[in-house]
């Protein structure tokens, strides 16, 4: 009898030991009822790098769950948070930076994830032009897990760290060869301008692998995209997998037209899409809640430059005194977007941390100030006339035409309110209302008076928010697209001349912060007191998150909603560590 | 004895007998009304196709800027992510000169060959039209058969009961749906039927077909492609059925005042036999030149309600690639609907010279 329990027990043992990890493994249950405008049938490919591929069809939210990065950034402590990577950092000397990736990664094939992996994304990337390419030399696995980016002279920076942590790694087994190729043609010599890498180029775009090789807690193949929907499968090989909460990522395809009704009738847990405030209002009245984080930008009035009186610094300014922007903003987009406060060219939610304190209290706010606006009119050399509008000294309004997008809904708002404002203030302003491809492209060839488009960006460093949009509507554009018509090379500020353009460029560059700061904080100065655009508001992403489907959404005073929409969207981090997960779970 | 005498040659006279020539055979050729008919669509196709061609590479936005944008104000990318992400993934190449681009277009169109879509690598636009022209016939197709058939039926018993119940409550209600946008008809639909009373998940009826069913010749398969049809053509019914119907309403009190249609009744004729084949028939006659360019534009289906219901057809490809800057996948399928405009125009023009003898009587004089 003894022996009988004896053998019982160890059999019991057995199978425990041999079950238990297995049961660890099962699929999880329940279903992310997410959003994504991916790719229709027919035209989609698992292709890491081509169009139509998992860039397009996953979008700078989804994709990380198929195909980890090394890290994510967490806005609220300044630090990353591994994915793939369990440590990083730079060199002593600042030559190199290094990742070592986590022990334990593995592919959905089985294979584990190895340093050659990150070293033939990054060859690959060499082809297409990577912007990494820019500032580093070389890529080079020092073992399995560790892998070395050696810079070229002055290459290192925190840009390009999160440029390097940010990068989806993609397998060796799909892309090994084009990467072997791509080595090749780089130790033979080869520049862009070559035919042969050229044909590499295009091969690498034409490269159709049979099936997705994930990383990540998720996969899915060609049958899982339907017209309506494609749906992401939990695999049991991530180093993710286990922490994961949701059995299935389902997407439904579509902008906020199509999803709106979805998110009413509840089929949809969290959409990313943008909102108009009567639909937030019904979201809110529906009893779905809603949760707001920074969009990374907001609208912003630009001008052409060489058409007066928008030429003179203090037309500009008058135009920020007059503008209340706290009105624009509610017009805009409700309770989701708020009236820009410091005028720095970064956007309020990161000035506080890439600007000093003094340098933001020396700034012009810029406030609703109809008299200071007047005063600034005047010394312009502006007077009224008997129907209360500015004229200059031949008695010329300023009648101008403002260009925006009118399928956007909130830079239309914006620009239509800024509209009335000024001229409630005296200006004679036409608005134009075209296509929003339209509207961008009347802003590159300079066939537009005002316009209004973005500014700021999803980016914690200052090169990223000072870049959009004056350099974007300047130097970023075709040769014979003139933008803004501004020649941000010779700016002049307290008597000097600057090259914004330059400065700009390497605000972001080395490891010193404090140098950045002081980088930063001269722009900023620049920017303010020359308004050479107005940024009207800062825009919130407010997103519906429907917890009769999905449960354990922290408080709205998390500091994980400090992160802004785009690659460091809160809901990633939340799903990764399983914080998320259906509801009545 | 009679002398032999020889008669000097003389020039024998021409004899006028035509040798046949090819410039003959195509003037006899041109005159031949259905071969006339034909070669005109044809050089309307041409014209058409290469107006559209220049058109449509005047858009503002090349592809690459138009994905930049979309990029940067939708997924919140820096400008380095989004150029990166698109410039080199584009099959475009916007320094080709505009006519080369266009003798390259001409000869993969002789040579049946579209080209690839821009925006989706290595996908040709012939496949993407093949993929799915044939919902959008399906679809679009049969709710214009429905509601042709019963705007006719309809407008038919309207006009010749005219002033009756039934003329009043459909003359009333076709003007108002008539009224209607076929967008404003789908929204209504999906809120009110879908959001507020909750009488079908909005989820399960967008799409072409049930995902899970195996594509195949089955009755699960069929059933679950005209279940997802259902709304699109109830909306696409809806939202034309008014017009036929008055249209018809219209034709049939002109054709109710002919003479026939007294004497037909003063021969004691049934009165079904009246309505079918003396007025129906006649009053019908102005709606098939409409229902021809209707059939036409069947292909390029509804933009906006494909979009809404996320309906795997032509027209919400046509919308995607417009809006992507996708030069050769919106040339492609405009040249499908402009060959299938120019067609269905020839065939209304053989069809009511075979339903009225007079008209075909007028062209074999012109011809």
């Amino acid at each position: 009898m003894k022996r009988l329990f004896l053998v019982v027990g160890l059999l019991i043992l057995v199978f425990g030991v041999v079950a238990l990890p297995a049961a660890a493994q099962d699929a999880p249950e329940g279903t992310w009822l997410g959003t994504w405008p991916y790719s229709a049938p027919g035209t989609h490919n698992l292709n890491s790098f081509a169009a139509g591929g998992l860039n397009d069809n996953l979008g700078t939210v989804y994709r990380v769950f198929v195909e980890l990065t090394p890290a994510y950034y967490m806005y609220a402590s300044d630090e990353y948070f591994g994915l793939l990577a369990e440590s990083w950092g730079f060199n002593d000397d600042a030559t190199a930076y290094e990742y070592t990736i986590k022990e334990g990664a593995m592919w959905s094939d089985g294979n584990p994830v190895t340093s050659q992996d990150v070293v033939d994304t990054f060859s690959v990337g060499r082809i297409l032009n990577w912007t990494q390419w820019t500032f580093l030399d070389s890529v080079e696995a020092v073992d399995e897990r560790t892998v070395r980016f050696n810079f070229q002279e002055g290459g290192a920076s925190r840009n390009a760290e999160r440029l390097i942590l940010k990068e989806y790694v993609v397998s060796s087994a799909n892309y090994g060869d084009l990467a072997e190729q791509a080595r090749q043609v780089v130790a033979d010599g080869k520049t862009s301008d070559d035919a042969e890498w050229q044909a590499l180029s295009t091969a690498i775009e034409e490269f159709r692998p049979e099936s997705l090789i994930a990383s990540g807690p998720y996969t899915y193949s060609l049958d899982d995209v339907g017209e309506a929907f494609m749906t992401l499968h939990w695999q049991p090989n991530s180093v993710f997998s286990s922490t994961v909460k949701f059995g299935d990522l389902k997407l439904w395809a579509g902008e906020t037209e199509q999803t709106t009704p979805l998110v009413l009738s509840g089929e949809l847990a969290h959409s990313t899409n943008v909102y108009p405030p009567a639909t937030v209002e019904s979201f809110a009245q529906a009893g779905i809640r809603l949760i707001s984080i920074s969009r990374g930008y907001g609208p912003v009035l630009l001008f052409n430059f060489t058409v007066p009186p928008f030429d003179n610094k203090l037309v500009r300014q008058a135009m920020a005194y007059a503008i209340n922007r706290d009105q624009n903003a509610l017009l805009t987009n409700g309770l989701g977007a708020s009236g820009t406060v410091y005028m720095s060219g970064i956007l309020d939610s990161l000035s506080p941390t890439l600007l000093d304190q003094s340098t933001l209290d020396a700034l012009d706010h810029y406030p609703n100030d109809l008299d200071a606006a007047a005063a600034k009119m005047e010394e312009a050399g502006y007077t009224r006339n008997d129907a209360g509008k500015w004229v200059d000294a031949d008695g010329n309004m300023i009648s101008v035409e403002y260009t925006f997008p009118a399928d956007f809904a909130d830079f239309s708002a914006a620009a239509r309110d800024a509209t009335a404002q000024l001229n409630d203030f005296g200006f004679d302003i036409t608005e134009r209302a075209l296509p929003w491809q339209e509207a961008a492209n009347a802003i590159r060839i300079s066939d537009f008076d005002l316009s209004v488009w973005s500014w700021g960006s999803a980016s914690p460093f200052a090169y990223q928010n000072f870049n959009n949009p004056i350099r974007r509507w300047t130097v970023q554009l075709a040769e014979d697209q003139p933008g803004l018509k501004l020649d941000i090379s010779n700016i002049e500020y307290e008597g000097q001349t600057y090259d914004l353009n330059d400065m700009i460029l390497n605000v972001s560059n080395g490891l010193d912060t404090a140098e950045q700061h002081e980088r930063a904080d001269l722009i900023a100065k620049i920017l303010n007191e020359g308004m050479y655009y107005i940024p009207l508001n800062e825009m919130l992403s407010v997103e519906p998150m429907n917890e009769s489907s999905i449960g354990g959404v922290p408080a709205d005073d998390d500091p994980i909603y400090k992160n802004p929409t785009g690659s460091d969207h809160p809901m990633i981090y939340l799903i990764f560590t399983g914080v998320l997960y259906p509801a009545g779970m | 004895m009679s002398a032999i005498t020889t008669q000097p040659a003389q020039p024998q006279p021409q004899v006028d007998v035509q040798t046949p020539n090819v410039l003959d055979f195509l003037r006899r050729l041109w005159r031949n009304y259905y071969v006339k008919v034909f070669i005109q669509g044809l050089i309307t196709i041409w014209a058409v196709t290469t107006f559209t061609f220049f058109m449509i590479r005047q858009m503002p936005g090349s592809p690459v800027e138009a994905k930049i944008d979309e990029l940067m104000t939708r997924q919140a990318m820096t400008y380095e992510e989004a150029y990166r992400a698109t410039a080199t993934l584009f099959n475009f190449d916007p320094d080709r000169p505009l006519h080369l681009q266009y003798f390259d277009f001409l000869s993969g169109l002789v040579r049946g060959d579209l080209g690839d879509s821009i925006t989706k690598g290595g996908v040709s636009v012939t496949s993407i039209i093949l993929r799915y022209l044939p919902w959008t016939l399906f679809c679009v197709g049969m709710a214009l058969v429905i509601s042709f058939s019963l705007g006719i039926v309809m407008g038919l018993a309207m006009g010749y009961w005219r002033g009756s119940w039934f003329d009043n409550l459909i003359t009333t209600i076709s003007s108002i749906i008539s009224g209607i946008p076929d967008y404003i008809m789908a929204l209504l639909i999906i809120l009110i039927f879908g959001v507020q009373l909750q009488w079908f998940r909005i989820g399960d009826v967008r799409g072409g077909v049930d995902p899970n069913i195996t594509p195949g010749f089955t009755f699960e398969y069929i059933a679950s492609v005209f279940k997802y049809a259902l709304l699109p053509m109830l909306i696409y019914v809806l939202s034309s059925i008014g017009t036929w119907t008055l249209s018809m309403k219209s034709s049939t009190i002109s054709t109710l005042g002919e003479d026939y249609i007294t004497v037909a009744k003063a021969r004691g004729l049934s009165q079904r036999r009246i309505l079918t084949d003396y007025v129906g028939r006649n009053a019908m006659l102005p709606l098939v030149t409409r229902l021809a360019i209707s059939v036409g534009f069947v292909v390029g289906g509804s933009v906006i309600i494909e979009e809404m219901f996320q309906y795997p057809g032509l027209g919400r490809n046509l919308y995607i690639a417009i809006s992507g800057r996708d030069y050769t996948t919106m040339q492609g399928i405009f040249l499908v609907i402009t060959a299938a405009v120019v067609f269905s125009n020839i065939l209304a023009d053989l069809a009511i010279g075979w339903l009225d003898p007079r008209v075909r009587l007028g062209k074999q004089e012109e011809s």
